[in-house]
């Protein structure tokens, strides 16, 4: 939900010689096993293996720095920002996990499930033996708290309101057997279970108020626990001690290796890339991808670098088709597509190799369409589009339409490089891109307004009904799909994401979501701008590093080389 | 004009050696400074001191009016004469000029376009077609930073007249009047003056919205209280001198006095100030633009480039580099011409 936001050394210190071709060595063997965007946790525990550092070591601190922490909220069930996201992946366990090879659900606190034909009940066996860090058992009961809990939250749990929407109660069937019922479809729930939002924490933690949990008063059954939590200033994680039960994906099935995590937020990226060539970080977690330049630094430093691209919604932009509005003209939209060079605005803004942006959804999502082909860059048939639409070019480079300019604005909270290469590729058809830099108090009073013709907005989740959270004008309030479509369109929208909760079998799903992008597409709803990757670096010394589904961090398998 | 001239032989006849100042001015000796400036002031307001307070009474009015004028310029010349033989005066107007040149007509000086993307030449290195290079979107940086001269003198300008303005009126209010308006102004002053200038700014720009103006707005407020203190202290000096009095025994009214006597023999440190304080503006308007208070993209003040170029401040460094090498000349050379203008005074 938030929108984008952008913001951004050397050293190596052999001593003898025989320690540097150690050093090369190990370093040359860890490249080679998992350099190049390795997925899952057992390709992380793979490459521990396979390296020629050997074991895994126990001990030591991981220490790793975020951007920053603007939502200011730890509890999983409450925060949508990613980074805090990946922070509780490591605090509070889920029934299931997914698989970010296959996209595929499988067992974590839940061992088995079933679910019925029309997908509204699903019915959960839990597993045995596992405790939260207060002491309580996971049980039926403590799944029945937490998921009351999380619908309690209403509003306050942004991801939640989608993930649990129909949701009609939670019954015990017995201490080991849970049932999830919902009034209408949610073929989407399953994933929704291996998600953060849906982790199950202790049946204490929901006794306190949701703004105790934001700052920190969680407890959870995961292989870390929270000691403390400044919002934007600092977290530290403790290894929890006596940890047996991680999901099948996990390569070590018992205690983590670190003994702990300390996280950090600095705001500067060349301050973050100095942090970590220098040694004071082991990990850098921007959101937006390192630079080309900054990843040559990194590695030349001896470090290495780890892509994936976040799952869920692209870096989109939204149009605001009411009243008088350009937009509102379907042909003007479709002129904004073939206005749009996206290879060159990815080789430019990312680097060569970046993925380009081929639907509304990111490359990583289960069910992703390819629609570059309605995407291509065609400025001579924009123009025709933006002729036939009666928007002529003037003298001064730009298209005017019954002396009205063809003006855009475009809210954002930055001025980032990207926003202004868009403004100059649509400026080579006479579209006038105006750039509306407001501060971030400002930016959701504008935007909820609709003061605006077109809005950026992404959002994180392994599955194609995410978009339904920023364009299914029944199932969501958000001004993306309040402005984006008049109410004939809105109703077909609807209609697609109903069916896609509704259709369990997963080929009969896939149709429906390539059938929803199609539409999308064709009407107009969503501009695709950029996927999203996930870029971090990391120093030599970090090992069996993982990513989850959702291309958060999961530190069961990582170890520290001294 | 008249009374100005008129007041200037009323001021301090004595102290006026017109004879050893022009031979000093002519010798043109460059250490001593004290030397040429005091030639200068006496090149300036010496001849009016005989014939000058005549022209009020006796000679036609459009005939003294070109006879003072010629004099002025004429002693305008004497004192310019030594300062352009200061090579880093020279070097600063000249520098200042193509500044203000260059961000009047950019287009002059470079034919590339400020927001024309070539994503195939991004981040390039200074070099013969583009002089500072490019940045991460291919634009030409020479060209973006003349066109955000322009911004940039536009913004500052503004600040600087806005505090000009402002500051007078106070300065002259409070001092001429005295009592509890002075104490009144000046405690409000204080108070600006405790504030940190720009943090004050900050909230102000966040209170007014992104923009030149309202950045002009915030950086006036800031440097006000410096003009408003200054003309006061001038106007405490100059009200106590014989001619003001003697305008007032003279049946002047108040505001005569003030408009036609104090005010215009109180602004010449003013005027030294405001130079001084354009390179204060320039800085703080580049700092306003730096933390993203600008105008929006893809115009870009100074301070808007710099910032944009951190983020490649290792691997192309001259993208902050240049712009701030740029920023600190300009500022540099305003107050080197302050300075020296400054002495000149004395």
């Amino acid at each position: 939900m938030s929108t984008s936001t952008r913001h951004r050394s050397r050293s190596l210190g052999g001593r003898r010689r025989l320690a540097t071709a150690a050093v090369a060595a190990m370093t040359a063997a860890i490249l080679a096993a998992c350099g190049s965007g390795s997925g899952g946790g057992a390709a992380a525990g793979d490459s521990a293996d396979g390296s020629s550092a050997g074991k895994p070591v126990p001990g030591g601190r991981l220490k790793i720095a975020f951007w920053n922490d603007l939502q200011a909220c730890i509890d999983p069930n409450q925060v949508y920002w990613i980074e805090s996201r990946s922070l509780d992946r490591n605090i509070a366990d889920s029934l299931t996990d997914q698989d970010p090879k296959t996209g595929k659900i499988v067992p974590w606190l839940a061992t088995s499930w079933t679910v019925n034909a029309d997908a509204t009940e699903y019915t959960f066996k839990l597993r045995d033996g596992v405790t939260f860090s207060d002491g309580t058992k996971l049980d039926a009961n403590a799944v029945k708290t937490a998921y009351d809990g999380t619908v309690a939250l209403g509003p306050r749990s942004t991801l939640g309101v989608t993930y649990l929407a129909g949701y009609k109660a939670t019954t015990v069937v017995d201490p080991s057997t849970v049932k999830v019922e919902f009034s209408t479809p949610n073929a989407a729930f399953l994933q929704a279970t291996s998600t953060t939002t849906l982790a199950v924490l202790s049946p204490a933690t929901y006794k306190e108020t949701p703004e105790a949990r934001c700052a920190g008063k969680i407890v959870g059954s995961g292989a870390f626990t929270l000691d403390s939590y400044s919002a934007a200033k600092s977290a530290k994680l403790t290894r929890r001690a006596g940890y047996a039960w991680p999901s099948s994906l996990v390569a070590n099935k018992g205690e983590a290796y670190l003994a702990g995590i300390d996280v950090s937020y600095i705001a500067e990226d060349s301050v973050r890339v100095g942090s970590l060539t220098n040694g004071t970080l082991d990990i850098a977690w921007p959101r937006q991808p390192i630079s080309s330049a900054d990843q040559d630094v990194i590695k030349a430093s001896g470090g290495r670098i780890e892509t994936r691209a976040l799952p869920g919604i692209s870096t989109n932009l939204y149009p605001n088709v009411t009243g008088d509005r350009p937009l509102g003209d379907l042909a003007v939209r479709r002129a904004l597509y073939k206005a749009l060079d996206l290879p060159s605005y990815t080789k430019t803004i990312f680097w060569d190799g970046y993925p380009v942006a081929k639907s509304p959804l990111t490359s990583t999502t289960p069910y992703v369409a390819d629609e570059s082909a309605k995407l291509a860059h065609d400025p001579a048939g924009a123009a025709k589009l933006l002729d036939g639409a009666g928007w002529t070019l003037g003298s001064d480079g730009y298209r005017h339409k019954d002396g009205r300019k063809l003006t855009l604005v475009a809210l954002t909270q930055a001025g980032t490089p990207g926003d202004q290469l868009v403004q100059d590729q649509l400026k080579k058809v006479g579209i006038d891109y105006q750039i509306k830099v407001v501060t971030a108090s400002q930016f959701t009073p504008t935007a909820a307004k609709g003061d605006y013709d077109l809005v950026p907005g992404y959002l994180t989740r392994a599955d194609p009904s995410v978009l339904g959270s920023l364009l299914n004008a029944a199932g969501s309030t958000f001004y993306t799909a309040k402005f984006s479509q008049d109410a004939a369109t809105a109703a077909k929208v609807s209609d697609l994401f109903g069916k896609g909760l509704s259709t369990v079998n997963a080929e009969a799903r896939g149709g429906v979501y390539q059938q929803l992008q199609d539409y999308l597409i064709d009407n107009g709803l969503v501009f695709p701008i950029a996927d999203r990757v996930q870029v971090i670096g990391l120093t030599k010394k970090v090992h069996g590093f993982a990513w989850t589904s959702e291309s958060f961090l999961r530190a069961n398998d990582l170890w520290l080389s001294k | 004009m008249p009374d100005n001239l008129a007041s200037a032989d009323l001021m301090a006849p004595d102290l006026l050696d017109p004879p050893a100042g022009r031979a000093a001015g002519a010798s043109g000796d460059a250490p001593a400074a004290g030397d040429v400036t005091e030639a200068g002031e006496a090149a300036a307001h010496g001849p009016s001191s005989a014939p000058g307070g005549e022209s009020e009474a006796g000679e036609p009015w459009a005939d003294g009016r070109w006879a003072a004028w010629r004099r002025r310029w004429h002693g305008a010349a004497a004192t310019l004469t030594p300062l352009l033989r200061r090579p880093g005066f020279v070097l600063a107007v000249l520098f200042v000029a193509f500044v203000i040149l260059s961000g009047l007509v950019p287009s002059w000086f470079s034919s590339y376009s400020p927001s024309a993307t070539s994503p195939t030449d991004k981040l390039r290195g200074p070099s013969t077609s583009h002089l500072f290079g490019t940045d991460e979107l291919g634009r030409d940086l020479f060209s973006r930073i003349l066109h955000g001269s322009t911004l940039t003198i536009k913004a500052t300008s503004g600040a600087v007249l806005i505090a000009v303005v402002a500051g007078l009126a106070i300065g002259v209010i409070a001092g001429f009047f005295g009592g509890w308006v002075d104490v009144l102004l000046m405690r409000i002053v204080d108070v600006l003056l405790a504030i940190p200038i720009l943090l004050m700014a900050l909230t102000i720009v966040t209170a007014l919205g992104f923009g030149l103006l309202p950045m002009a707005i915030a950086v006036s407020v800031g440097i006000t209280p410096g003009f408003a203190r200054t003309t006061r202290a001038e106007v405490l000096r100059v009200r106590e001198q014989a001619y003001v009095e003697a305008a007032r025994t003279g049946g002047a009214s108040w505001s005569r006095v003030m408009l036609r006597h104090v005010l215009p023999n109180s602004w010449g440190p003013v005027a030294v100030l405001t130079v001084l304080d354009f390179g204060a503006a320039v800085l703080l308007i580049s700092a306003l633009s730096f933390l993203g208070f600008g105008t929006p993209p893809p115009a870009a003040e100074w301070g808007t480039l710099i910032s944009n170029g951190r983020n490649y401040l290792v691997t192309s460094p001259w993208l902050s580099l240049l712009p701030g090498l740029f920023v600190g000349l300009v500022v540099f050379s305003l107050n080197h011409i302050a300075r020296t203008l400054e002495e000149a005074q004395r």
